[in-house]
């Protein structure tokens, strides 16, 4: 069974076509890279698969369960179990990293409330945030707020992670470091990954395919 | 946002809870007299008759969404009990309305007729008298309402807005008494004789008092109050020669509203109202009202009604006469 | 689902509350003696020049007033909000005052200054005083009376607005340009919205006002139609009147929606924590701080000091207080029981406007605006003929239609608050919360209601302002014995004492600055959390 499979996927705005009949799966435990220009949709196949958005036409299952289809979406987003890294990060400035990360765990149904400091404890430590918990996002550098970003994606064990170019606003060398730090975390977690960037040498390296789109 | 929400559910809950109060021991009375004068008389008959009255007030002259609207719309399931008009033309409109219903107060005994509704659907108490405000040491003083076409009072005479009032009410009566013709020729030798418009009575009267004209038709309490201030400005009761038309009067009028939620305390109130004992005191309150009821004490600047040479008129037709002369007055009033 | 049925229930509810009441007094229009007809309208065509005249008076009293109070309230809010003119936060209260008062109300302020015999007739030369006198009433007056009392509606819009802007989208600019070319070009179309429906605001609120102008004897629709409804006791009339009104609210919205379409932007996060950029003022700082304050003391400290001198005689503020308290209280209740339901109702309003979550988020927009537009008389009488039944009696004696009036009347206003506030909260901080499992509800209480609390806040604000000062339907549906203050107010004005009227109104102001304070307590403390 497939982590993802998208078939004949279209999927327009105004007119625009922004997906074209695009088929594709993806195995589990999968590092997917997608590389194009801008504009070629590569953020828009990101968002079907998260269900923020709903193919005009074509199927998308995940983990063999049809999940959305033809003008509507047969699962809503927050019952996917997918973690998301957003573009623009998307965090929330009213809350401590601790809070980002004790939000996601009341939602997972298939976690219990009493494991969820120990949880938090772990995954912090795994992206070297443990002395940060209090923090604020305005009070984190760029790099810790990747880091948070993507221990948010990571704490609820999801089986499909989906990254919108993350480090695409880092310097080089904080982006080669956390570069590693996902491939180190995918490596222990196991999660199919996509991964869309427009940088070919990020393609290159986090991903064991590469797609180009065009 | 829980701790709001309770909040706003206990607040709501509350304000329906009040709703359960109107049952008991209670009176509802819709009011377009003056609160200031009104409200004092509640508080005494709540004392008296220890039931608690409940209000609506009347708003200003702009009476857009007054209380007798508030009657009309509500005519299908009533709330009032009460009606206390500070005018009768508003009372026949009710009755117009099918809002009132019949009830012969044992307390109007002594009320002449002319201020009596013939069934019995309003009765009188009260009243004002429409007069000349004159400012002291005048020369010209006028005897009548014709003097507003006088012309030795030309571009020197105010009146308040006759869209509004006591004034629209004496207008419809003189329309009522002299004729159509009569009365809209008195009202274009009015505009021609350059009489001023004021906002209201009270205006009329300052501006009188002021100096600023030499007399103004204004209601009696008007003219007591500013006496009272010490202003230098005197009354004069119009009309009241041997041929004269004689002086409008303008009473309080009282209903019982039609199928009330509480008639008998209706009922009371409307006795407490009419008798001898509220038109003394309406007398001696900054109100100024000249009582119906022969015989009432009242101050020494207040003329007793049988003083008085008073404008035969029926308020019916007053009431009538003053919905059809709207478009006629706006068109005067524009001018 | 849960989006959809709760957004649902809000349409149902707005449904009840407005649409029903209207639906009720346009019936009572067209069905005369039990037949339906168009014979009100007819006649209402057929009407006298002057009628048209007078709309044509409401049109251009209208616009004068949107297009002076729009700019300047426009220019205060960028003055108060972004550069560092000094004692700006006391110049926001002092301005903001007039908006606490009924216009009527400052209409009384201003004659009592300018008329022959007032207070600036005791000192000045006689013939600036007649001028001024002679100034006042008519066209003229109307005008100066609605820009000031409206004009702070539009500064705190701005306001709320500004505090939502990404200062990283400045700072891109200050890179390239001076900051007028900043604030111009860049801040500006980024709270376009809000200022858009400040003056949208306006030019409806002076459209159906009727205190003012009939006392300033200025002959406007509002005026003229509802003169002639007092006369007839015609419900149908006053219906069909007010069609005109609702064609031009129609009109201005449809041309707002086509001004604002190519220019919606969605935005991405602000920084978090990054506090707004003030505009360093310079050697401009003296003289923007002295003409502002002269603003404030021409538009504000004028006509309320006459107020005030009005009310200083020694019994008039206990008088005041034995006839009123229980007024006050009462008015502080519902005023602010209404303004938080206006709120919970116009979020979810605005959200589904804002999100266009169901395909009829332009009829709803449009109804709040129509209902807002209507004149108190015609929503109050629809009130009444809607809950004034015998299964109803419940909520009909009570006091819950006093906020069934307010949430009739100003639903837009939270509405539209909210759709301004969530313009600047990034869609994608709402799906991180749905990616992560968040039902929709949970995303609203913990993430969207966060993130635009100054905005929602505002929108508070601005409801309570409403609700406490409000006449129109408030005046027809209160259960009898349980007036609110501006009523009473209004009740006391014929032969109660000039002191002790005035007297009331400075306690309404007290009382409304008071909350003022408090919200502003909370927004000095709210604003380093973002």
């Amino acid at each position: 069974m497939n982590a993802i499979e998208l078939r004949a996927v279209t999927k327009a705005y105004d007119g625009r076509t922004a997906v074209a009949d695009i088929t594709l799966s993806i195995e589990r435990g999968e590092r997917v890279a997608l590389a194009g220009p801008s504009g070629c949709g590569k953020t828009t196949l990101l968002r079907l698969v998260a269900g923020l958005e709903v193919p005009d036409s074509g199927t998308i299952r995940i983990n063999g369960t049809l999940v959305a289809e033809h003008g509507r979406n047969l699962v809503e987003p927050e019952q996917r179990h997918i973690g998301m890294v957003f573009q623009d990060l998307a965090l929330w400035p009213h809350m401590t990293v601790h809070g980002h990360l004790d939000f996601v765990l009341r939602y997972d149904k298939r976690s219990q409330p009493a494991d969820r400091p120990s949880r938090i404890r772990e995954i912090l430590e795994m992206v070297r945030l443990s002395d940060r918990g209090r923090a604020k996002p305005g009070e984190l550098s760029g790099g810790e707020q990747q880091r948070v970003a993507l221990a948010r994606a990571l704490i609820a064990k999801p089986t499909i992670v989906l990254m919108d170019e993350p480090l695409s606003s880092l310097d080089p060398e904080l982006s080669l470091h956390l570069r590693g730090e996902i491939l180190r975390l995918h490596a222990e977690l196991s999660f199919a990954l996509v991964y869309v960037t427009h940088s070919r040498e990020e393609a290159a390296d986090l991903g064991s395919r590469v797609i180009h789109m065009l | 946002m829980g701790l709001l929400l309770l909040v706003v559910i206990v607040a709501i809950a509350g304000m329906v809870w009040t709703a359960s109060r109107r049952n008991g021991n209670v009176v509802v009375v819709y009011v377009s007299e003056d609160q200031v004068f009104s409200e004092p008389i509640l508080k005494d008959f709540e004392r008296d008759s220890g039931m608690r009255v409940l209000a609506v007030y009347d708003t200003e002259e702009t009476k857009s969404a007054g209380v007798v609207n508030r009657l009309i719309a509500e005519k299908a399931n009533p709330q009032a009990d009460v009606y206390w008009a500070n005018e009768p033309i508003r009372a026949e409109v009710l009755r117009q309305q099918g809002v009132s219903s019949v009830y012969r107060s044992p307390s109007a005994e002594g009320i002449p007729d002319q201020f009596r509704e013939p069934h019995g659907y309003w009765t009188g108490f009260s009243a004002r008298a429409r007069m000349l405000i004159v400012a002291n040491g005048s020369v010209d003083k006028p005897g009548s309402v014709l003097a507003y076409t006088d012309p030795r009072f030309r571009g020197k005479t105010v009146i308040a807005n006759p869209l509004f009032g006591t004034t629209t009410a004496h207008i419809a009566a003189l329309f009522t008494v002299w004729g159509d013709e009569r009365a809209k020729a008195f009202l274009d030798a009015m505009r021609r004789n350059d009489v001023h418009l004021a906002s209201s009575n009270g205006d009329s009267a300052d501006q009188v008092a002021a100096g600023n004209f030499e007399f103004a038709l204004v209601d009696s309490d008007d003219v007591y109050n500013r006496r009272k201030q010490g202003r230098p400005v005197e009354g004069i009761y119009p009309d009241q020669d041997g041929g004269g038309l004689g002086c409008f009067i303008v009473p309080n009028a009282v209903l019982l509203v039609k199928d009330s939620p509480h008639p008998q305390a209706g009922k009371k109130l409307i006795d407490y109202l009419l008798s001898p004992a509220t038109e003394k005191k309406l007398a001696n309150s900054d109100a100024a009202q000249i009582p119906l009821h022969p015989g009432v004490e009242t101050p020494v600047d207040i003329r007793r009604l049988e003083t008085l040479k008073v404008m035969s008129v029926d308020y019916a037709q007053v009431a009538a006469k003053m919905q059809a002369i709207q478009p006629l007055l706006k068109d005067w009033a524009g001018r | 689902m849960q989006r959809r049925l709760t957004l649902l229930l809000a349409v149902l509810a707005l449904a009840v509350v407005g649409l029903l009441p209207l639906v009720a007094m346009v019936v009572t229009s067209v069905f005369v003696s039990g037949k339906l007809t168009l014979a009100i309208y007819t006649k209402l065509l057929s009407n006298p020049l002057q009628y048209w005249i007078a709309l044509g008076h409401s049109l251009t009293l209208a616009t004068l007033s949107a297009v002076c109070a729009t700019p300047l309230g426009v220019a205060l809010g960028l003055l108060f909000g972004k550069t560092d003119l000094p004692f700006r936060r006391t110049l926001t209260v002092l301005l903001g005052i007039p908006l606490l008062l009924p216009p009527y109300v400052l209409a009384i302020c201003w004659f009592n200054l300018l008329a022959s015999g007032g207070l600036l007739a005791q000192g000045a030369p006689v013939q600036l005083t007649g001028l001024l006198s002679h100034a006042l009433y008519g066209l003229p007056g109307c005008w100066w009376v609605m820009v000031s009392a409206l004009a702070p509606a539009v500064m705190i819009l701005t306001l709320v607005s500004l505090h939502a802007i990404d200062p990283r989208l400045e700072e891109a600019g200050r890179l390239v340009a001076r900051w007028p070319v900043v604030l111009y070009r860049i801040t500006l179309p980024l709270v376009l919205p809000g200022i858009l429906f400040g003056g949208l605001l306006v030019f409806l609120l002076t459209l159906g006002e009727v205190g003012v102008p009939m006392f300033l004897r200025y002959p406007v629709y509002a005026v003229e139609t509802l003169t002639q409804f007092s006369a007839f006791y015609d419900f149908g009339a006053a219906t069909a009147a007010a069609m005109p009104l609702l064609l031009v609210t129609l009109l201005m919205l449809t041309l707002e929606r086509r001004f604002l379409r190519a220019k919606v932007y969605n935005l991405r996060p602000s920084t978090p924590g990054r506090r707004m950029l003030r505009v360093p003022l310079g050697r401009w700082r003296i003289p923007a701080f002295l003409s502002v304050s002269l603003l404030g003391a021409v538009m504000v400290v004028l006509p309320i000091a006459a107020l005030v001198v009005a009310s200083l005689s020694p019994f008039a503020y206990w008088e005041a207080w034995r006839q009123a308290a229980s007024s006050l209280g009462r008015s502080l209740v519902l005023a602010a029981t209404g303004a938080t339901l206006l709120m919970l109702l116009g979020f979810f309003c605005g959200y589904l406007i804002r999100t266009r979550t169901m395909r009829l988020w332009r009829a709803l927009d449009t109804l709040t605006l129509l209902l807002f537009t209507l004149p108190g008389t015609v929503i109050g009488m629809g009130l009444i003929a809607l809950w004034n039944r015998p299964g109803t009696a419940f909520v009909y004696a009570s006091a819950a239609m006093v906020i069934l009036a307010y949430l009739a009347q100003y639903i837009a206003l939270t509405s539209r608050i909210t759709v301004a506030t969530l313009f600047n909260v990034p869609q994608s901080l709402e799906e991180a919360a749905q990616i992560a499992g968040a039902p929709w509800l949970a995303r609203i209480r913990h993430i969207v209601v966060p993130v635009g609390l100054p905005g929602l806040v505002g929108g508070w604000l601005i409801g309570f302002i409403f609700c406490m000062r409000d006449l129109g339907a408030s005046m027809l549906v209160y259960p009898p014995g349980q007036e609110t203050l501006s009523v009473r107010i209004l009740t006391l004005m014929a032969n109660g004492t000039p002191s002790l009227i005035s007297a009331l109104c400075v306690m309404l102001v007290a009382v409304a600055l008071s909350a003022l304070g408090l919200l502003g307590l909370f927004f000095r403390t709210a604003a380093p959390r973002r």
